[in-house]
C-alpha cells in the first residue's frame, strides 16, 4: 500500500526540518509531502535546504485548500492512502504503519489516531470540553462514537483521496469525520499519544478556538440536514 | 400627497444615486454585467420618485399602515437578497483563487521533478509538443520524450 503523509505548513520554519526528519527515519516506506501554505516565514528556504519533498503555494489559502493541493498530488501519483500529518511536531510517525493496517484490514476510509480510545481522561476545562461536545454531537447526528474528533492526524482511503481532491468543500476537520461516518464507511480509531507542539505557533488562540468551535458544531449539525 | 420639498428631495437623491452609478460604470470600477442590478435600482427609485402614487397604492393594496413601511421592507429584502448572492459568489471567487494556487504549486513541483529526473539521468522530459496541458504525466509518458527534447528543455530552463 502506498502511502502518502500530507503536512501541511504555514510558517513552521522552527519545527518542519525536525518533523520531517523524525517521520522519514521511523517510517522509511512512507512517502511524504510538505504543503507550505504561502508561509511568511523561512518555511520555503527550511524545504529548500532539506532538500524536502513539498510544494509551494503563492499564497496563503488556508489548511482546506492546501491539504486540498496534497490530496491532488496524491491522486495523480496514485497514492492508496494519505495521512494527515502536522509540521509542528504533535504527531508521532510510528503509528502510521499501524494506522495503514486498519485501514486496509477493515476496509475503511478514515482511520483517526486517538489519545482517548484507552479511557484516557480529556483534559479539563475548554479543551476537553470542546472536545466531548464535538463528540456528542457526531453520536448524535450518526450515531457513531469517535473519542478524539479533532485529533488532527487522520489517515484516509483512496475513496476519500478522491473526494477530497474533487470536491467542492471537503475539510479536513471533524465535521468532515462525521460526514464519513454517516455517509460512507465506518470510521476507525488506534490509540495514539501525541507531543506537544515543538515549536511555532498553535493556531488555536482563544478566539479562533470560539470560532472553531461554533463553526465545527454548526457544520456537524448542518450536514446532518444538507449533505 | 407628499409634501413639494420631499418629493423635490427625493427625485434629486434618486437621480444623484443613478449618476453615481452610472459613472462608476463609465470609469470601469464595475463590470456593466455586476452594474445591472443597481443601475436598474436607481432607475427604480427615480421612477417611485416622480410618481410616489405607485408606492402608495401598493402599500394601502397589500394592506401596510404606511408606504414608508413598504418601501423600508422592500428595499430591505432587496439588500438581502444582494448580499447573500454576493456571499455566494465571493465563496466561488475563493475557490477559484485557492484552486488556482494549489494548480500553481502542483505544477510547478511537476516541472521540479521532471527537471530532476533530466538531471538525474533516469528519465528524459516530455518533448516540447506534448507539454501543453497534460496533467497526469506518468513515467511512460515522460519516457516517450525523445533525449534531444529534454536537452531543449534544459536549455530553455537555463535561459528562464
Amino acid at each position: 500500500m502506498k502511502v502518502l503523509a500530507v503536512v501541511p505548513a504555514y510558517n513552521e520554519e522552527q519545527c518542519l526540518a525536525d518533523t520531517v526528519e523524525a517521520l522519514t527515519r521511523e517510517c522509511p516506506d512512507v512517502d511524504y509531502l510538505v504543503v507550505n501554505d504561502g508561509s511568511r516565514d523561512a518555511t520555503e528556504q527550511v524545504m529548500a535546504s532539506g532538500h524536502m519533498n513539498g510544494i509551494t503555494l503563492p499564497i496563503n489559502t488556508g489548511l482546506t485548500s492546501a491539504f486540498k493541493a496534497g490530496m491532488k498530488y496524491a491522486l495523480r501519483n496514485g497514492y492508496d492512502a494519505v495521512v494527515q500529518f502536522d509540521a509542528d511536531g504533535q504527531h508521532l510517525p510510528r503509528y502510521i504503519p499501524q494506522m495503514a493496517q486498519v485501514l486496509s484490514d477493515r476496509d475503511a476510509d478514515l482511520v483517526i489516531a486517538s489519545r482517548y480510545l484507552d479511557g484516557t481522561e480529556r483534559p479539563s476545562g475548554a479543551r476537553g470540553a470542546g472536545s466531548r461536545l464535538i463528540t456528542l454531537l457526531i453520536r448524535l447526528t450518526t450515531g457513531v462514537t469517535i473519542t478524539d474528533p479533532t485529533s488532527g492526524m487522520r489517515m484516509y482511503s483512496r475513496r476519500m483521496i478522491e473526494l477530497f481532491a474533487n470536491g467542492f468543500d471537503c475539510a479536513p476537520e471533524p465535521d468532515m469525520v462525521a460526514l464519513v461516518a454517516r455517509r460512507y464507511s465506518p470510521v476507525l480509531e488506534i490509540q495514539a499519544t501525541m507531543q506537544e507542539r515543538q515549536g511555532g505557533e498553535s493556531y488555536l488562540k482563544l478566539g479562533n478556538v470560539i470560532k472553531y468551535m461554533s463553526r465545527t458544531c454548526l457544520s456537524i449539525i448542518m450536514s446532518r440536514f444538507l449533505r | 400627497m407628499l409634501p413639494v420639498y420631499l418629493r423635490v428631495m427625493l427625485i434629486v437623491g434618486a437621480l444623484l444615486s443613478l449618476l453615481v452609478v452610472v459613472r462608476q460604470v463609465k470609469r470601469e470600477r464595475i463590470l456593466v454585467e455586476d452594474s445591472v442590478f443597481w443601475v436598474v435600482l436607481s432607475f427604480f427609485f427615480v421612477v417611485l420618485a416622480v410618481f410616489p402614487g405607485i408606492a402608495i397604492s401598493l402599500a394601502h393594496t397589500l394592506g401596510f399602515m404606511s408606504a414608508s413601511n413598504f418601501v423600508y421592507l422592500a428595499i430591505i429584502v432587496l439588500l438581502l437578497w444582494k448580499a447573500f448572492t454576493s456571499s455566494a459568489e465571493i465563496s466561488r471567487l475563493k475557490t477559484r483563487v485557492n484552486e488556482l494556487a494549489q494548480e500553481i504549486a502542483l505544477s510547478r513541483k511537476e516541472e521540479e521533478d521532471r527537471c530532476e529526473r533530466v538531471a538525474r539521468g533516469t528519465a528524459a522530459p516530455v518533448a516540447a509538443v506534448e507539454d501543453t496541458g497534460a496533467e497526469d504525466m506518468d513515467e511512460k509518458d515522460a519516457q516517450r520524450g525523445g533525449a534531444s527534447g529534454g536537452r531543449e528543455r534544459e536549455r530553455q530552463e537555463n535561459a528562464e
